[in-house]
């Protein structure tokens, strides 16, 4: 009788919810990581679709070997180089951080939002969706067609030019609904950080467990989080996909 | 007469052993239109886009208003925005409205202020009988409507000379009239204009001259009149024949 466990679903609630604060401290950690690495990847990955299509015999090889690369290797894989290529070259790491601090309902919650773990995570994460990201531009860069930039050429407009009024406009508005599929996905990945140390919602949860040793309430809760989160994300790049839409078509 | 606004001289054209242009030569006036008639797949678009250096030639030479295109140095960005281009399937920028397809060239090439370039696209798309549908975005006119855009688009940046490269041949049979007739008006009005077409109509209409090309090479040219009453060529005198049947000469529609 001594090993029987017998359910107590509200105590088990109410003693996970205790831990709000490390619930928080993790969700603002996995939104600081999706947001920077979305935001990078946008930046790096639209980058790297026009190499691949406008730039030229070098640079567009150069753009499809990394998106080849990245897409073809596990992010767990890129996650660990990133991570050991310091040691293994001998780079001696120094330990620093910055975070925020504040108090709220009595508990104080502090977060580091930059140490060299932080960094591995949202360099690897950043480049990991950019090559995703990049193959979602190029695909709507292509359904736009070269004729556009032609008509934009032949108005004198230059090839950047005609990129960047033309044909972006146009592409950055198609690409919504296949683009939100990295928007929905990677708040997810963002969980493999917890591998290498950084205190995400994943890794707070695992404390939370080894707290309270209620496991499955502790996760579904998660689930619960990451659940509302990727629906508003979808919801929001819904909106926004018909808000944006031009008249017509 | 006066100097030539193009001249094309001799030019090449092939795509791996397909050969489209076979050294073809011609001299455009200024307010001269001419009309060249190509059959289908003989590298009509080839002949617009070799003049405007936007799919330059192997060989040969192309001047505009005495200045080689041909020459490594020339800012081909700046001949463009001198020589218009209208379209078969339009290519309106789908994201603009008809007044930002038309002013976005003289802001983002002749840099134009805001309300000079609007006011301007404005004009432009009076002359073309578009100006009530300004705010419209492309997908929401037709496509004669549209290619009328597209003709102000092109007049907007006030080009030495405009292309059209078989302007109406994507239009239902209804639309091509007041495509035909905007083209009219401003050949009247002065325009310096090559026009590959099949609206043998028009040709008679307006044109200086007429070439037919064939094979890459310019089988027969002429005015208007020779064409009609004494053509001399085999090949043409079936051609023309053809576009007849096919195409008819649309001249009811013209109010000439």
């Amino acid at each position: 009788m001594i090993f029987q466990y017998l359910p107590e679903p509200i105590d088990d609630l109410l003693s996970v919810l205790g831990y709000w604060d490390l619930m928080l401290s993790g969700f603002i950690m996995t939104m600081w990581l999706y947001g920077i690495a979305l935001l990078m990847g946008f930046i790096i990955g639209l980058s790297f679709a026009i190499f691949r299509q406008y730039g030229g015999w070098i640079l567009s090889r150069i753009a499809t070997a990394y998106i080849e690369l990245i897409r073809g290797t596990p992010l767990l894989a890129q996650l660990f180089l990133f991570y050991f290529l310091p040691y293994s070259l001998r780079i001696p790491i120094v330990k620093w951080n910055y975070g925020i601090n504040f108090v709220l309902f009595g508990k104080d919650i502090s977060i580091i939002l930059l140490n060299h773990r932080v960094l591995v995570g949202i360099i690897t994460l950043s480049l990991n969706s950019s090559a995703y990201q990049a193959e979602y531009f190029r695909g709507a860069i292509l359904s736009i067609g070269t004729e556009q930039l032609i008509a934009a050429q032949s108005l004198g407009m230059s090839r950047l030019s005609g990129i960047r009024h033309i044909i972006l406009p146009q592409a950055l508005r198609r690409v919504i609904p296949a683009w939100s599929n990295e928007a929905a996905y990677l708040p997810k990945y963002t969980v493999v950080v917890y591998f290498i140390g950084v205190l995400e919602l994943f890794a707070q949860a695992h404390n939370i467990v080894a707290y309270t040793f209620v496991s499955l309430l502790t996760y579904i809760i998660v689930a619960i989080i990451f659940l509302v989160l990727i629906t508003t994300i979808s919801k929001g790049l819904d909106y926004i996909y018909k808000r944006t839409s031009i008249p017509g078509l | 007469m006066g100097k030539p606004v193009i001249s094309v001289v001799d030019i090449w054209k092939s795509y791996n052993d397909l050969n489209v242009l076979n050294g073809v030569s011609f001299e455009l006036m200024e307010k001269e239109v001419k009309v060249i008639f190509v059959p289908s797949g003989s590298g009509k678009s080839t002949l617009l886009r070799c003049i405007n250096m936007l799919n330059p030639p192997d060989k040969g030479e192309i001047y505009l208003r005495g200045q080689n295109l041909m020459d490594s140095d020339v800012d081909l960005n700046k001949i463009r925005s001198r020589i218009g281009m209208v379209f078969q399937h339009f290519n309106l920028f789908t994201h603009l409205k008809a007044i930002d397809n038309v002013s976005i060239g003289l802001r983002r090439v002749k840099g134009l202020s805001k309300e000079e370039a609007h006011e301007k696209a404005l004009m432009a798309l009076k002359s073309v009988k578009m100006a009530e549908w300004a705010d419209h975005y492309p997908a929401q006119l037709s496509g004669g409507q549209q290619q009328r855009v597209g003709i102000a688009r092109a007049l907007a940046m006030e080009p030495d000379v405009i292309l059209f490269d078989e302007p109406t041949s994507a239009l239902d049979p209804e639309l091509i009239g007041e495509v035909l007739q905007v083209m009219l008006d401003i050949a009247k009005s002065g325009t310096t204009m090559i026009v590959v077409t099949h609206e043998l109509g028009f040709a008679k209409a307006v044109s200086s001259e007429m070439i037919f090309l064939g094979e890459g090479v310019i089988l027969e040219r002429g005015t208007p009149e020779h064409f009609f009453t004494s053509p001399e060529s085999e090949r043409v005198k079936k051609f023309l024949k053809q576009l007849e049947v096919l195409y008819g000469s649309h001249e009811e529609l013209l109010k000439l």
